[in-house]
């Protein structure tokens, strides 16, 4: 493993080493690694259990510059793995050198801007986790799922699938701007689905942390496997128009496919969005908020700056219905502001598969999304005068179908929900029976109630977690589908 | 080769590597309990530009070098994996850094197989890992191309990338945002096992990957985005592609149609099944959700439940649609890795030989593209289907070249016989369900069909149905196949974007239309 110390004094000395070239230069280094224990237990078929005890980790260093050659500005990238030593700073300047070019939107490498909030917020034992121990930890999440079942005196038609993840970050920064900062993090996450195959149910459970303690596998398995249980015995419903529930998992799943990605400025930056031109509008029920903040204490997706060196923070997007922001990193945030609108970057991260990555430039990441309700309620009020109605728990394969700017969606719903009669949960809903057409600017300007509990929530390959609530939405859309 | 390499790292770095791999896999064949282990190392030089609206927007030759281990070990034997990303630097440290990497997967292995072998009473179906059993090959790979990545001017590149951008801007006003990146290079690969296979692949790649916006006054903005691409050199760019057009021109067509439909009706929709004729890159995304992904061995054995989901196709081991009718006589679908193609290979990443798998013959379901774990427990042949994005990351069942077979048609002809239906053209986005059992995929064009004419076009619409009454009312399959690079298919946990080729002929069915939410 590679210190922290260590990627600081890799920024630090080649900075040294190659401003005397009299170039602007940003040299970011990071480390990371992720373990990865990926369930697969199938009671009537052969399976491993932990399918894949696995890992990847990378470090490296990457250098932005800025080269002024006879009054013409160009910026170059390059980068350089698995070497932290000057010559690699060199190297990867060198390749920035003779990858430079002229791009007329570009006005300047990354200044400092304020004070990072978060400091020592990883989990040094986490960092340390022996390899064995985090493989232990996948097999806990599967003793909490199929010992929920066995109490039930379930043991057939068993699926139990997902992972556990220990994601280690760390990156150090520093620039001919004055940017000189550094960053640790830790996030923990279980992710676990079941089935029970012969009853068609799917349950999920989840945990998540950013340290060991209060990180919960085996509460994850279990979770699943009971919300599996929950739904036994779910009907069919009419296609037609409801009144609808989306619980954390669907409102998660909105806002990293369709929400999150429409209020970037790289998807305004392309036109490519129902948001276009609607700035300081109304563009949702005045009943709904949504932020980005990166600096919550505790949440997984918080850090101490973003991958330019910046302090994180809370950026506001939608504030009681007004569309009052989008998500920016440095370059389109200069690109895109004018008089009437700025953006603050503090969503500018170089994510890759792995984490945070030198071999890439900084593009626009979310990190906790938050959203909110004007008046919040606790969920039996959000139930409350629904005569017939249906609370969606998860849906999958949510896709903006006719492009990111027409906002139309649709997705299944594949588990954990329920009929709504009479303001009460009622009979399970028959997983992969309803499809939801329908437009995320219908479902946004349609919000009835948001509940006050929220939980992070993570769905497959978003980088971001949304700090979820529950929330009521009239008017949706659901069709019949698989009646063959 | 046809050319050298100027820079100092290249594919033929990979050279001195290869006895190095075979040392350390002799070590793996050592540690306690193994069973067996292998070794896969990469390298791939790639040079890549984009840009924006006639504006360069990035340009660089990167080498990326990675290895990743999979050992067998323990009493109840259970997977060890592990993978990384290396540096110039580590090619002077190989041995070292793979032992370290097989001592790691060993590790995993030994820890994974006592849990397994804990819980077996409260997990009764915990299994020790059993490969199917192949013919070991020694083999050497070379990459196929006219005109080799490696001697193509990075300026070039971004000169191209630049010039197309700035036409597609020229096109029409309507034209509020033209991107694209251009990239060609070529990639090596090791791969040794402790049962002695030894096989040495190159390939080459070149893509264009296009995004363009256009919008009308104040209409919502037309979108669309497209990929050019072969597993060969840079003639791609010239035009030998399955467009059989230049990047330029590819680019500028799809920038016309995109701003065509900026004035068009959105498509309504339909509560009941119409006539669908759908075309053959429409058919590349329905072949590769309805068919690719449910043929995939792992995902029918539940592997995937937790991320894209099941199979129609397999309930149980005993229980599924092997043997039976799924679609009209007319259906049939293979999966091909010997064409050419994005799914193009000569070996899978566990040394397995590619060869065509049947997946639905005239209607009948078929089988399953697996790898040697899965293969074992279906009882199958190993048909070298697994493939990694990149060596560090760990093989999983991939579709390859996947495809709807040629029928006999002229696709003139299965327009022209239509009294009243829609003429469904390019694939956008696809929803599936969760076994993949039904389908809404969007097109970049729908035309209204009326007396065998195309009568108008419709923009914001596509199809939806269960995928066996699709399959079963297929009514006429044409006789202009064609395959498709698809770029983006996400699978795996952390997940791996692989390039598979998708395709097949004009096909004629029914489906319910969905167009515009209202």
């Amino acid at each position: 493993m590679i210190g922290i110390d260590e990627l600081r004094n890799c920024v630090g000395k080649g900075l040294e080493a190659t401003k005397k070239d009299g170039v602007e230069l940003e040299v970011f280094a990071s480390w990371n690694e992720l373990v990865t224990m990926r369930l697969n237990y199938t009671s009537d078929i052969p399976s491993m259990g932990v399918q894949e005890p696995k890992s990847t980790q990378s470090f490296g260093v990457g250098v932005q510059a800025v080269f002024k050659d006879k009054g013409k500005v160009t910026i170059g990238f390059g980068s350089e793995s698995n070497n932290l030593g000057p010559r690699a700073v060199r190297e990867a300047l060198r390749k920035a050198r003779r990858y430079r070019f002229f791009d007329p939107d570009f006005r300047s490498l990354p200044s400092p801007a304020g004070t990072p909030t978060l400091s020592n917020y990883h989990d040094p034992a986490a960092m340390e986790a022996k390899d064995t121990d985090i493989v232990d930890l996948g097999w806990k999440a599967l003793r909490g799922a199929l010992t929920a079942f066995k109490e039930k005196g379930i043991s057939k038609s068993i699926i139990v699938g997902g992972d556990v993840c220990v994601l280690k970050e760390k990156v150090a920064i520093k620039s001919t701007m004055g940017i000189d900062e550094f960053d640790e993090s830790t996030i923990l996450t279980a992710t676990i689905t079941t089935m029970v195959e012969n009853e068609s149910v799917k349950g999920t459970g989840w945990s998540t942390s950013t340290h060991l303690q209060g990180f919960d596998p085996e509460a994850a398995g279990r979770e699943a496997a009971e919300s599996a249980m929950r739904t036994i015995g779910g009907k069919r419903i009419p296609p037609g128009v409801y009144e609808v529930i989306f619980s954390r998992q669907p409102v998660t799943d909105l806002i990293s496919h369709i929400i999150a990605p429409s209020l970037s400025l790289s998807f305004l930056n392309a036109s490519n969005t129902p948001f276009l031109g609607k700035l300081g509008k109304k563009v949702c029920s005045s009943n709904l908020s949504i932020y980005d903040h990166g600096a919550l204490p505790g949440q997984i997706a918080s850090k101490r700056i973003t991958c330019e060196g910046l302090p994180t923070g809370r950026t506001d997007l939608v504030s009681n219905g007004l569309l009052v922001g989008f998500l920016s990193n440095h370059y389109l945030g200069q690109k895109l502001s004018n008089p009437v609108a700025t953006f603050e970057p503090r969503n500018g991260f170089r994510l890759h598969a792995l984490g945070r990555d030198h071999n890439v430039q900084a593009s626009i990441s979310p990190t906790n999304i938050v959203v909110e309700g004007r008046e919040e309620v606790p969920k039996e009020k959000l139930l409350s005068g629904i005569k017939e109605g249906v609370y969606i728990g998860r849906i999958w394969y949510t896709y903006p179908i006719n492009g990111m700017a027409a906002g139309d969606f649709t997705s299944t719903v594949i588990a954990d929900s329920f009929l709504i009669r009479d303001g009460e949960i009622s009979t399970p809903l028959k997983p992969n029976t309803v499809r939801i057409n329908s437009n995320i600017n219908h479902i946004i300007n349609n919000v009835h109630s948001v509940t006050k509990e929220k939980k992070a929530t993570l769905v497959w390959a978003a980088e971001e977690a949304v700090i979820a609530p529950e929330i009521r939405v009239a008017g949706v859309r659901l069709d019949s589908i698989a009646t063959s | 080769m046809n050319k050298r390499h100027k820079s100092a790292l290249g594919i033929e770095t990979l050279d001195e590597a290869g006895e190095t791999v075979k040392e350390s896999i002799d070590y793996a064949n050592t540690l306690s309990g193994c069973k067996y282990a292998d070794i896969r190392l990469g390298l791939a030089e790639c040079k890549s530009a984009s840009s924006e609206n006639g504006t360069p927007k990035g340009m660089e030759e990167e080498v990326k070098i990675s290895f990743g281990v999979r050992l067998v070990a323990g009493d109840m034997p259970a997977w060890g994996y592990y993978g990384q990303p290396l540096g110039k630097a580590d090619l002077r440290r190989l041995s070292k850094t793979f032992r370290m990497g097989i001592n790691k997967a060993h590790q995993r292995a030994l820890a994974n197989s006592r849990n397994k072998a804990a819980m077996k009473e409260l997990a009764p179906s915990l299994s020790p890992v059993r490969l199917a059993p192949i013919e070991v090959r020694q083999d050497v790979i070379p990459a196929v191309y006219e005109e080799d990545p490696r001697g193509v001017p990075l300026k070039e590149v971004l000169a191209l990338a630049v010039k197309i951008t700035k036409e597609m801007r020229a096109v029409s006003p309507c034209v509020k945002f033209a991107m694209i990146s251009l990239g060609t290079g070529i990639s090596r690969e090791l791969f040794q096992s402790t049962e002695g296979a030894k096989i040495d692949q190159s390939t080459a790649l070149t893509y264009a990957h296009l995004y363009v916006v256009a919008q009308k006054g104040n209409t919502i903005p037309e979108t669309f985005i497209d990929h050019l691409g072969e597993q060969r050199g840079w003639e791609i760019t010239r035009g030998k592609n399955v467009y059989g057009k230049s990047a330029l021109d590819f680019a500028l067509e799809r920038t016309r149609d995109t701003v065509e439909l900026t004035g068009a009706d959105f498509l309504p929709s339909t509560d009941e099944p119409v006539v669908v004729v759908t075309d053959p890159n429409f058919n590349a995304l329905l072949v590769h959700e309805i068919i690719g992904h449910p043929t995939e061995a792992d995902r029918a054995l539940k592997m995937e439940t937790s991320y894209a989901g099941r199979s129609w196709l397999l309930r149980g081991l005993t229980d599924n649609e092997l043997g039976k009718r799924i679609g009209s006589e007319l259906l049939t679908a293979f999966s091909d890795p010997g064409m050419e193609g994005y799914g193009y290979y000569k070996y899978d990443s566990e040394g397995v030989p590619a060869k065509r798998v049947i997946l639905i013959d005239k209607g009948i379901f078929k089988g399953f593209m697996n790898g040697r774990e899965s293969a074992n427990i279906m009882g199958m042949e190993p048909n070298g289907s697994m493939r990694a994005t990149e060596c560090q990351y760990m093989p999983l069942v991939r579709m390859t070249n996947t495809v709807i077979a040629a029928g006999d048609r002229n696709p003139e002809d299965i327009i022209a016989e239509v009294k009243d239906g829609y003429y469904v053209v390019n694939n956008r986005i696809p929803s599936i369900s969760e076994s993949r059992e039904n389908f809404r995929i969007s097109a970049q064009k729908v035309y209204r069909i009326k007396d065998g004419k195309l009568v108008k076009l419709y923009r914001g619409g596509g199809i939806s149905a269960d995928s066996r009454d699709f399959f079963m009312n297929i009514a006429a399959v044409g006789n202009d196949f064609k395959l498709f690079p698809i770029p983006n298919c996400g699978k795996g946990q952390p997940m791996q974007v692989m390039k598979v080729g998708n395709g097949g002929p004009t096909i004629r069915s029914k489906a319910r239309l969905t167009g515009e939410y209202k």
